[in-house]
């Protein structure tokens, strides 16, 4: 084969192994790495103890804390339906009753959300954009 | 007053950034060279306006001109002058303003160390910048005006600077990653300039390396910033989160480090002329995405300002503006480039084409996870997905250990074919002992090891010994050796730099330790081989905000030392924020953060151990200094 063409296979090649293999490793970590969104109200359409993100406003005076522990229940609403959220942890700075926030974890088979993480953003005017548009879509 | 000053100059600025950038067509059109011969003056003229112009927002920041919306949003009278200072870039409006001012910068950069040259080839290229310039300029005054007043009646009071920004690595950190940012459009427009003029040699190659290396360097820096910043100030302890906005810096810096190696190639050899045109309009095109993400709020991000569509329609047309235009330009002109040359399938050049192949794909897959949640959402109706970290991690680990690879067999790859390569006994063994000795250390600091810390180790020892024991082992004396490493100093650095990064994270992803506890007055908590003790509780006061502080001591062995966890109350906005406690040492951080009272006398703590997390820092510190080594070299050589 003529040198040039030669080395043009190869280049064709390696650039044609490097696509298969990111693509096939984007197919893998996506398959496994997405994480659906929902407001509490059609929460009915999310499967149970798989990881989802659940999203809303904290209801006023709904927070209860376990004394001496670091477990907390609270209920995020859409102002359609509630949602109650448990949590084992710290939460952020930013978390507060009428706060929007996000949480990550899995819903049970008694229709609890058990959070591994709740995200409050940083500005206390800041809406979460799924949360804002959640509340939106309800009004 | 100063304000309406400031804003006329912003007006000036896009007049004339607008003559600059389209002079070039006068020219065409008169075939008269004094439309070339202007572009020059007009440019710094541009650079001029908008220093001023800025130079006026930072003075009504710092009079408290709260009649000005921006800065009755993002300043206070209790605010620290320097706070007060940063604030200017703080949000969006003033963020923008100094992007301008950063490509400004180096436009004018350009045009001193090219004032001597072909004056058809820098006119052509200023006046690209202008264009982009321009754009910039109408975005600012069209949808994000820093200077518009809130009349007729001003507040009295600011919101307050967002305190999460109340710092001083926030302070350096945008003007760092603007300039990697904007720098970008140097090589975009030398690329332009050159398709125009067909002069794509040698010179071109070097004058593009020296940008993207200098872009590739801030970005560097800025990320790193940005990384040490969350780290410190968010309170999680963690160093990346994958968050868009970071992917959104992490993209064009793969890109710019892309061109810049291909661009050796191009230097030295006349090769890949095509690839490294197409490459420097790929990095412009992830800067002004990176741009429209961050600022168009479309993303779930903790950058995300506000929603407004508006903003990022604009941005999208500069976007399609530019890379569109640019690409249809490129696919019309690129076909009558020469120089082809074959060369061997072991050698320089081949390696570099795959250095390049995986870092644009890398890029690229990087791009498409950060973006997928947008795709989903419009074939799927609304429904709203994120892309987790676990994707990126996935993707990145494969591509991690092949370039790592290369990066440790490059130096003894000769330029078109390579001759001796007596594989086994120098890098195989050199990096093999290293290994061990590696090993070996990090199982006595650590007293156990696992696949991920041995996958680690093995690329630093593979880079390490392919970049530096391998010169030391072959120079016969210490004058020659002197030598060697003089003449490779920026690129021994950014590679050492990498290797230190590889094994910091490495390590840290493996070693961590972290747990969320309640402790009593008085009471402790054993976390490794470390007790951490809760002294007590103290309340006091900081220039405008309140503070209630933990005190912790660490023991291990002896006291290390005694630290202050804080929650702070900024009394401007009633707003809470958690300034976690860290003790940094050369092998590990001693990390705490305060949580809330759950009791009598309780209260939680989030307590971690994060080893040599500072060696992730101190390696992009080194890979930045390498490129700035580098492209200061190449300036001499202009």
């Amino acid at each position: 084969m003529h040198p040039l063409r030669k080395q043009r296979l190869y280049v064709v090649l390696s650039i044609l192994l490097g696509t298969v293999i990111a693509a096939l490793l984007v197919f893998k970590g996506l398959s496994e790495n997405i994480n659906l969104f929902y407001s509490p109200s059609d929460l009915q359409k999310a499967q149970i103890n798989t990881q989802i993100r659940v999203g809303g406003m904290v209801r006023k005076d709904s927070i209860i804390r376990v004394e001496n522990s670091l477990r907390v229940s609270f209920v995020i609403t859409d102002f359609e339906e509630d949602l109650v959220v448990n949590y084992d942890g710290i939460l952020p700075d930013l978390f507060s009753e009428e706060a929007g926030i996000v949480a990550k974890g899995k819903i049970n088979e008694e229709g609890i959300f058990v959070a591994n993480e709740v995200l409050a953003k940083h500005d206390e005017n800041y809406m979460p954009p799924e949360v804002a548009k959640a509340l939106k879509d309800k009004k | 007053m100063i304000a309406e000053i400031g804003h006329l100059l912003l007006i000036g600025s896009l007049v004339v950034s607008f003559l600059a950038g389209f002079s070039p067509l006068l020219r065409f059109l008169t075939k008269d060279d004094f439309f070339y011969e202007v572009i020059s003056p007009l440019n710094n003229l541009v650079f001029l306006l908008i220093f001023l112009s800025f130079v006026s927002l930072i003075y009504s920041f710092l009079i408290d001109d709260f009649s000005v919306a921006y800065i009755a949003n993002n300043s206070n009278t209790l605010l620290p002058v320097y706070y007060k200072l940063a604030a200017t870039w703080g949000a969006h409006e003033g963020s923008l303003l100094l992007w301008i001012l950063c490509l400004c910068f180096w436009s004018t950069s350009y045009f001193f160390l090219n004032r001597k040259k072909d004056v058809e080839f820098v006119a052509l290229t200023l006046s690209v910048l202008n264009q982009i310039i321009f754009a910039f300029i109408a975005f600012t005054l069209f949808t994000s005006n820093p200077f518009e007043r809130l009349l007729p009646i001003a507040p009295f009071e600011g919101a307050d600077l967002n305190p999460l920004l109340q710092d001083f690595a926030f302070t350096i950190h945008p003007p760092l990653l603007y300039l990697g940012y904007s720098g970008l459009a140097v090589p975009f427009a030398l690329s332009l300039s050159a398709l125009i003029s067909k002069k794509i040699d040698s010179i071109w190659a070097r004058d593009a390396r020296l940008w993207s290396l200098l872009s590739s360097g801030f970005l560097t820096l800025g990320i790193a910033l940005g990384s040490w910043w969350a780290y410190y100030e968010l309170g999680w302890g963690g160093w990346w989160f994958w968050d868009p906005v970071e992917n959104a810096a992490f993209v064009p810096w793969l890109i710019s480090v892309a061109m810049f190696h291909s661009l050796i190639v191009t230097e030295r050899r006349g090769l890949y002329k095509n690839w490294s045109i197409l490459l420097s309009i790929l990095a412009f095109a992830a800067s002004i995405l990176g741009t429209f993400l961050v600022r168009s709020g479309i993303l779930t991000s903790v950058h995300a300002f506000a929603l407004d569509p508006e903003r990022g329609v604009f941005i999208l047309a500069i976007f399609a503006y530019f890379i569109l235009g640019s690409l249809i330009f490129y696919s019309i002109m690129n076909n009558k480039l020469p120089g082809r040359s074959t060369y061997n399938m072991i050698s320089k050049e081949f390696g570099f084409l795959l250095n390049n192949i995986l870092l644009v794909i890398l890029a690229i897959s990087i791009m498409f996870g950060t973006l997928f949640p947008l795709i989903y959402e419009a074939i799927y109706d609304g429904e709203q997905i994120s892309v987790g970290a676990p994707y990126y991690e996935v993707l990145i680990l494969p591509f991690a250990i092949a370039l790592s690879f290369l990066q440790g067999v490059g130096l003894y790859l000769g330029w078109s074919s390579t001759r001796e390569f007596n594989f086994l006994n120098r890098v195989l063994i050199e990096s093999f002992s290293l290994f061990i000795v590696m090993s070996l250390l990090v199982f006595l600091i650590f007293g156990t090891l696992n696949w991920g810390t041995f996958l680690a180790i093995a690329m630093f020892s593979w880079i390490f010994s392919g970049n530096f024991i391998d010169m030391v082992y072959q120079s016969s004396q210490v004058k020659e050796l002197k030598l060697v490493l003089l003449r490779r100093l920026g690129m021994i650095s950014a590679h050492l730099g990498t290797a230190f990064l590889i094994l910091g994270v490495g390590i840290v992803t493996t070693f961590s330790l972290e747990r969320e506890v309640v402790l009593q007055k008085g009471e402790s908590y054993q976390l490794g081989s470390t007790n951490f003790v809760f002294k007590e509780i103290r309340e006091s006061k900081g220039p405008n905000y309140s503070v209630r502080s933990a005190a912790i001591e660490i023991r291990k062995g002896g006291l290390v030392d005694e630290i202050s966890a804080e929650k702070r109350n900024y009394l401007a906005s009633n707003q809470i924020l958690t300034e976690a406690a860290i003790k940094p040492t050369l092998l590990q951080d001693y990390y705490v953060t305060l949580g809330d009272q759950v009791g009598d006398g309780k209260w939680s703590f989030k307590l971690q151990i994060k080893p040599f997390i500072r060696w992730i820092w101190f390696g992009a510190i080194l890979i930045a200094l390498g490129t700035f080594v580098s492209s200061f070299r190449q300036t001499k050589r202009l």
